[in-house]
């Protein structure tokens, strides 16, 4: 069982696209595969068309009060479930920061879905805050989304250092290019100076394309209504790649 | 958690498309796919699936083919695999859940076809305001069956499954069914029903029944036994069908022999020689069989460095084995043996009154029990208390031929004493036949592996093979010493007061 976080410290960087559109595809391999939507704003559950709403709140859910399997709701896709988003996850942090040992509190709450499913992803709400350390301190991965900027670089730096600092040796960080647009220019080149400076970055980019911002008219993953296009193939390709990378950390 | 999925069966006066119509009505939903397929159930010939609450189903469709376990009790689908076709057996299949889950109950029994259902099935997904599939149907329309329908609830959307199945229940007036009602509705339409065969003695004897017209029944259920499994003993499924018609062979012999003078003498003497010759042609098939079955433990007990160079003996012992197949299905083809067990069909059918000339045919079979069995325990006794250290081999194989008399007159008759102490009693007689049965198989296994190497010889071996069976006789060897040291201290067991005691006390005849 892995917990991949899907994360990045900005918002817009297509975290939620990567979380639906992965989980798909590993749920179609047979991965009995969960997407726990943890932005209060709920993009995931939107595009999953579950209703963004948590019995309890984010209190209850924090105390474990309720238990978090009987939160879950099946999607319409085989192997692939869904924990909603609520908006009373936007004081996720308040409510943390009233529990002891705050930073371990996920990673308690998910330990008995790790038998039920073969993958957990997070899609992680853009900050750094108490929630995000909670978050790295429950995941195997952190997939980051990068568009490629001259900011993106100091993000992905800022990442970095803040792993090294505070000694998360168990997490992996997994950074690659999102919304990547090859007919501009400064996209191009950014794209290949990062990757000869940081070659941890994954080789496939997924672009920018009017196919996945459709996710939003169909509500549905890219998968479910574009079989061959080339988004679809790139997150394919983004999924074998991070299998691979997953693969080779473990041995 | 999720919910477990609900079974319905629509009335045959409703059709698939008369169903959806109705259901349009009050539900909204989308009919995802309508795909003709079909549906074949598996089992072992002894229902190993269906006695552990298994429904094994394999269904090909143009798109997709998949075999799925389903709980029989539940309906969950716990196990599915795209398969493109059911081997034989589950070992041939490629490793994963499918192949554990099945290797452990069918062993080296044959996964064979038990009914096969073309049929349409119609993939329902019942959508809520924001169009999102709440609960999923699966309706499957038969020809000649009740079409049958599955509410198959989703993980958070318990509600959508409480309200459709109301609907169903209330509405349209469906009844509520079981997960294995096809297979049960197919097998009545084929005159059959499921479980009905088992390796094991299923007689019902009422204890004032006349000892003549009791063994009829018995020789009738063996013969049964005995014509159920030919066919495919003949055309080798698997080695259970061989191993269960010899055993049904060996009660046979037993009944002869030991429910005395319920037969006339003449009938009795002709067929101990019908049944002991049918026994002595099965046998060399059936040794073949068990060392092919034993070869991986053989192989288990040797180095692994020398594991690999075993490999020729099993294809010595596979070509042993199709040969002395190819001899018995010739044997069983053969009019000697059709009109031989034709005559006992016809003389165990015969009218009583023409069979009832021996001596004990009139006294009640509860009679006749009792007296067998205290006879034969007490010789078991004698047998036994004789055997010592220096005593040699064939006393045990003596006395494990008694013990195997006594075990089937206790199984034949089992239905007319107490259950639990006839358990009881059966389970002390069982621990001291596993240890005779272990001594007497690893001499056996012992004496012809080496026979096998001396014939090997002559085939241009690897010296290793040679090497690896002597490491194998070597291990026999001990575990034959170890099953002889065991002896003494189970036959104490078997002989102790208690036991003594409770036999004395169920087989005293009271009159």
């Amino acid at each position: 069982m892995k917990i991949i976080a899907s994360y990045n410290i900005k918002g817009g960087v297509g975290k939620t696209s990567t979380s639906v559109n992965l989980a798909y595809i590993a749920a179609q391999q047979d991965y009995k595969t969960l997407v726990w939507d943890l932005d209060p704003q709920g993009a995931s559950s939107y595009y999953f068309r579950v209703k963004p709403k948590v019995k309890g709140g984010s209190k209850q859910l924090i105390a474990g009060d309720r238990n978090l399997d009987g939160l879950i709701k099946a999607t319409d896709f085989n192997n692939l479930d869904l924990l909603p988003a609520d908006f009373s996850f936007r004081n996720l942090d308040l409510v943390l920061d009233e529990r002891k040992k705050p930073t371990q509190r996920l990673k308690k709450l998910l330990s008995p879905l790790t038998e039920e499913y073969d993958l957990i992803i997070l899609d992680c709400p853009p900050n750094i805050s108490l929630l995000s350390e909670s978050i790295f301190a429950a995941s195997d991965i952190l997939l980051s989304p990068i568009i490629p900027t001259t900011l993106s670089l100091r993000t992905l730096e800022q990442l970095k250092k803040y792993i090294k600092d505070n000694k998360l040796k168990h997490l992996q960080l997994v950074p690659f290019f999102s919304m990547a647009d090859r007919r501009k220019k400064m996209h191009r080149e950014i794209i290949d100076t990062l990757s000869e400076k940081h070659p941890d970055i994954l080789q496939t980019a997924i672009p920018y394309a009017s196919d996945i911002e459709r996710m939003g008219l169909e509500r549905k993953p890219l998968g479910a209504y574009l079989k061959k296009g080339r988004s679809t193939v790139a997150y394919q390709l983004l999924w074998q790649e991070l299998l691979a990378r997953m693969n080779n950390h473990e041995t | 958690m999720t919910a477990i999925p609900l079974h319905f069966e629509l009335p045959d006066s409703q059709t698939a498309i008369k169903f959806l119509k109705k259901l349009h009505k009050t539900i909204d939903f989308e009919i995802a796919s309508q795909q003709y397929t079909i549906k074949t159930f598996y089992d072992s010939f002894d229902w190993r699936l269906y006695n552990a609450d298994i429904l094994c189903e394999f269904n090909q469709s143009k798109s997709a083919s998949y075999i799925s376990l389903i709980d029989r009790n539940s309906g969950v689908t716990f196990v599915l695999e795209e398969q493109q076709d059911v081997p034989r057996f589950s070992d041939q299949l490629q490793n994963g859940r499918l192949k554990t889950q099945l290797s452990a109950l069918l062993e080296m029994r044959a996964l064979l076809p038990v009914s096969q259902l073309p049929h349409q099935v119609h993939h329902i997904n019942v959508l809520n305001k924001d169009k999102k599939t709440v609960l999923r149907i699966r309706l499957d329309e038969y020809e000649s069956l009740a079409n049958h329908i599955t509410l198959q609830p989703l993980k958070g959307y318990d509600k959508a499954l409480a309200r459709v199945s109301l609907l169903l229940q209330n509405s349209l007036q469906l009844k509520t069914t079981t997960p294995s009602a096809t297979l049960d509705h197919a097998l009545k339409y084929q005159g059959r029903k499921a479980q009905d065969y088992g390796s094991k003695l299923a007689l019902k004897l009422d204890p004032k029944m006349r000892a003549g017209q009791a063994s009829i029944i018995i020789y009738r259920q063996l013969l049964r036994t005995i014509q159920m499994n030919e066919c495919n003993t003949i055309a080798d499924i698997d080695s259970e069908f061989l191993h269960d018609f010899r055993i049904a062979i060996r009660r046979t012999r037993a009944g002869l022999s030991q429910i005395k003078h319920t037969l006339p003498s003449p009938i009795v003497a002709k067929y101990a020689v019908f049944f002991a010759w049918l026994g002595q042609i099965t046998g060399p098939t059936r040794d073949m069989d068990v060392y092919l079955l034993s070869y991986e433990q053989y192989k288990a007990t040797l180095p692994i460095s020398l594991r690999a160079d075993i490999t020729p003996l099993y294809a010595f012992l596979k070509d042993k084995q199709i040969e002395a197949q190819k001899e018995l299905a010739a044997k069983l083809n053969s009019p000697n043996y059709r009109t031989q067990l034709a005559n006992w069909e016809q003389y165990l059918k015969a009218p009583l009154a023409k069979k009832d000339r021996a001596k004990n045919a009139h006294i009640s079979i509860k009679e006749l029990a009792d007296q067998r069995i205290r006879k034969v325990y007490k010789r078991i006794l004698v047998e036994g208390e004789v055997i010592n250290d220096s005593s040699p081999a064939e006393a045990l194989h003596d006395l494990r031929k008694t013990c195997k008399k006594l075990r089937y007159l206790m199984e034949f008759f089992q239905s007319l004493y107490p259950k639990d102490k006839m358990k009881f009693l059966i389970k002390s007689l069982k621990d001291l036949q596993a240890v005779l049965g272990d001594f007497q198989d690893y001499e056996v296994q012992e004496i012809n592996i080496k026979h096998f190497s001396e014939e090997m010889m002559a085939n241009n071996i690897p010296s290793n093979t040679f090497l690896a069976m002597g490491v194998l006789v070597q291990h026999l060897d001990a575990m034959k010493c170890a099953a002889r040291d065991q002896f003494a201290k189970q036959f104490t067991l078997f002989e102790q007061p208690e036991n003594q005691r409770a036999f004395k006390h169920l087989f005293a005849h009271k009159g």
